[in-house]
């Protein structure tokens, strides 16, 4: 092989090894972009998931179902004219009684 | 000689400068390696902090009461947005886009007026936002946005006074939050950002950085029902009484944890946890103290008997005064009725010294050691600081200021068999990985009466539900035990006429008791009296504990505990029948059923306990009122002429005394009832 084809492979061979190197740092960087994208995105997601937990326990909690249980049901606390009791519950009966 | 050619020159030139690039690359690459690099980082990739997830903060059951969640913060630059000035027409639309975007996300007008000013260069919104919600902004040009994260308050009242709050930056200002802001704040992480040639920021993949490191997870002695049931009883009690505030403790005596912490206050300024910080005179709630002292001491009796006065007395030319004025009281009834009179008399066994040490003992004077920044010590005044008159005041308890979380914990004492307990409000901390940092374990201050005087002194805490002060906080099924107070309120350090602080202090149930309840309400209108307005308060706190499937009461054991009276039961038995009255049956073990019974019950377990009028006839007069006294009664004196009986008296005169009682003896009475004893003078 005569020494320019040498040099010309050479310098192809040095073109393609730095396209490479280009091209995976620019790979990385597109890939970079993403998983930030991806991570905001799942921030967000877990912003709107404790929203979401948050609206839920208010929603279940003790002082809303109160009020729904007074105004819909018609239900009340135990208060100065009632009281609550514990009772034994009676045995279960048998299965041949 | 060899001539040097022109070509031969030009060689030389491009090898000398061929060899000068090598060399000053070398220079670069080897020797100035770390300096250039160095350079180079700073130019391209930035360090930047990454904050972390502030601890979260549950209750004592795991449910969730504070937590962090990211939110961005939107800031916008106008004339990035609108000034375009090879397409005028293009600016004013992406303006007035960007105006409906922004109000979509609930930006306030005036903002989005801001927002759109191209006058003005940069404009950060108020508020933080969703990142969901402003999602559609994120392709406008000019439209910044900053992730933040946001501490979500709890959502009462009481436990926001307790937990504290943090500011937009998420410091923590008060409260918990700041008391423990070490363990909950974390440790931020590291980042390297890179920015590209078109400035766009972004994680370096390949630079090394640190995740943050979440704070611990906090959790606490409170039960959230037990905290909804109190602030809702506490926010009814205020408005019913009119009262200016009020505030609510309930703490489980056996390992001294705080259940419940529920305060509210007219001042909407006034946003701590006044449970902590604003200590009170405590009133009458004192009084059983000073009963188990002397009863230590053994200097006194709970059968023994002082002059009462009638209900007015003058000490050192200070006039003291009873509500329920009677002759002579034993101390059991000083207690149960609330006799000043009778316990400055019974105090004035004490030396001054005896005195500030059962009252140092009970931790008054001293911060509890809660997590709370605020929390006041209250104020005990050392011996040499007291008048002749301090004495008798402390014994009323007035003289001293204690918050109602110390009163709770003292009361405690009595509840668990005499060991004054630390307070606790946090129960566990986790570490971010999960693992056990801390563990409240019940920690004894110290012993503040024995186990036999607790246990006397509870008999004597019965007696005032029973019959005696605190009759509305009576409930049907179980003993309660408790104390009333109506303390006179002072302002600018003068009491002032016609304000008051009403409170009561409860056991549940009498016999090993569960929790001890403080109420107390500053100047009801309605009625200034503890056993009037703060007593129903506190059986409304624990009829709804009762009822509740999860507010810390161990159910099993007061499935245990007795029928209280007779009646309860048969008011059962008949509510058993119909099925209309049956509102729930809970667990399948030991099966708490909850009834509503339609009789009130206060009048009529009142009428079950009752006694036998004995027979006084021809007693002298001071033993006789000792045998009335004994017998459960209260005793009201009155003379009559020696001619014969006065009044309405039925019963014969004795030959060597002059004693004469209304009902006449034999009579069947309710306890505590007043029997009129009628003498010779």
């Amino acid at each position: 092989m005569r020494g320019r084809t040498r040099f010309a492979l050479a310098l192809v061979g040095f073109v393609v090894v730095a396209t490479g190197v280009i091209w995976r740092r620019s790979f990385g960087v597109v890939r970079a972009r993403e998983q930030q994208r991806l991570e905001q995105q799942r921030g967000m997601l877990e912003a709107e998931r404790a929203k979401l937990q948050r609206d839920i326990r208010e929603a279940s909690s003790r002082q809303k179902l109160e009020r729904v249980a007074e105004d819909r049901l018609h239900m009340h606390l135990p208060i100065s004219d009632s009281q609550v009791i514990f009772l034994k519950r009676p045995p279960k009966p048998r299965p041949n009684e | 000689m060899i001539r040097a050619s022109r070509v031969g020159l030009m060689h030389g030139a491009f090898a000398l400068f061929a060899l000068t690039l090598v060399a000053r690359s070398a220079q670069v690459q080897l020797f100035q390696r770390d300096q250039w690099r160095t350079r180079a980082r700073r130019q391209q990739v930035a360090a930047s902090s990454i904050p972390a997830p502030r601890g979260m903060i549950v209750d004592a059951s795991g449910a969730l009461l504070v937590e962090s969640r990211q939110l961005v913060k939107l800031s916008v630059a106008p004339r990035e947005v609108g000034v375009d000035r090879r397409k005028p027409a293009a600016g004013s639309a992406r303006l007035r886009a960007l105006a409906r975007e922004l109000a979509r996300a609930g930006v306030e007008p005036e903002w989005i007026v801001r927002a759109t000013d191209t006058t003005r260069l940069w404009v950060t919104l108020k508020g933080r936002f969703l990142a969901s919600d402003v999602t559609h902004l994120t392709a406008t040009p000019g439209v910044h946005f900053e992730p933040v994260l946001e501490r979500m308050p709890p959502s009462t009242d009481g436990l926001r006074r307790l937990i504290g709050h943090a500011d937009d930056a998420g410091a923590p200002v008060d409260g918990m939050e700041k008391a423990l802001d070490g363990l909950l704040r974390g440790e931020p992480g590291r980042a390297a950002i890179l920015r590209d040639a078109k400035g766009v920021r972004f994680n370096s993949p390949t630079e090394g950085g640190s995740e943050p490191r979440p704070g611990s997870t906090v959790q606490l002695t409170i039960n959230q029902t037990l905290q909804d049931i109190a602030e809702r009883s506490l926010g009814d009690a205020v408005k019913q009484t009119g009262a200016t505030g009020g505030d609510i403790v309930m703490l489980d005596p056996a390992n001294g944890e705080v259940r419940a912490m529920a305060s509210r206050r007219a001042d909407p300024l006034a946003l701590a946890a006044t449970v902590l910080t604003e200590p009170y005179e405590p009133g009458s709630t004192l009084k059983p103290f000073i009963a188990a002292r002397l009863l230590d001491l053994k200097r006194a009796r709970t059968d023994e008997m002082v002059n009462t006065y009638n209900g007015k007395w003058e000490l050192e030319g200070r006039k003291i005064e009873d509500d329920h004025p009677a002759a002579f009281f034993s101390l059991a009834d000083v207690i149960r009725f609330s006799s000043n009179i009778g316990i400055v008399q019974f105090a004035q066994r004490f030396s001054p010294r005896e005195q500030y040490e059962l009252l140092r003992d009970l931790g008054f004077g001293v911060q509890s050691g809660l997590p709370y920044p605020a929390e006041e010590s209250g104020r005990l005044p050392s011996p040499q600081r007291w008048d002749k008159q301090t004495p008798a005041s402390l014994a009323m308890g007035y003289a001293l200021n204690v918050t109602p979380l110390q009163l709770a914990a003292a009361y405690g004492a009595i509840a668990n068999g005499g060991e004054l307990l630390e307070p606790a409000i946090v129960k566990e901390i986790h570490g971010p990985d999960g693992t056990l940092s801390y563990r409240h374990t019940r920690r004894v201050v110290r012993r503040v009466m024995t186990a036999e005087t607790a246990l006397t002194v509870r008999a004597l805490l019965r007696g005032v539900v029973e019959v005696g002060t605190a009759q509305a906080a009576s409930l049907a099924t179980f003993d309660v035990a408790g104390k009333t107070g109506t303390a006179k309120r002072t302002v600018h350090g003068h009491y002032v006429a016609g304000k008051y602080t009403a409170s009561f202090v409860g056991l549940f149930p009498a016999d090993r008791p569960q929790i001890v309840i403080l109420v107390k309400l500053d100047n009801p209108s309605k009625s200034i009296y503890g056993g009037k307005s703060a007593a129903p308060v506190s059986k409304t706190v624990l009829l709804a504990a009762i009822a509740a499937r999860d507010a810390s009461l161990d159910r099993r054991g007061l499935a245990a505990v007795p029928m209280r009276t007779a009646r309860a039961s048969a008011s059962l038995a008949d509510g058993a029948a119909s099925a209309d009255s049956l509102v729930r049956v809970t667990d399948a073990g030991s099966l708490p059923y909850v009834y509503r019974l339609d009789a009130p019950k206060t009048q009529s377990a009142t009428a079950v306990v009752t006694h036998e009028v004995p027979n006084v006839r021809g007693l002298p007069l001071r033993r006789a009122v000792y045998a009335l006294h004994r017998a459960g009664f209260r005793v009201s004196l009155a003379t009559f002429r020696s001619g014969g009986a006065g009044g309405t008296a039925q019963d014969s005169r004795g030959p060597g005394g002059a004693t004469i009682t209304t009902p006449p003896a034999g009579t069947v009475a309710a306890a505590g009832s007043v029997v009129r004893l009628a003498f010779a003078p």
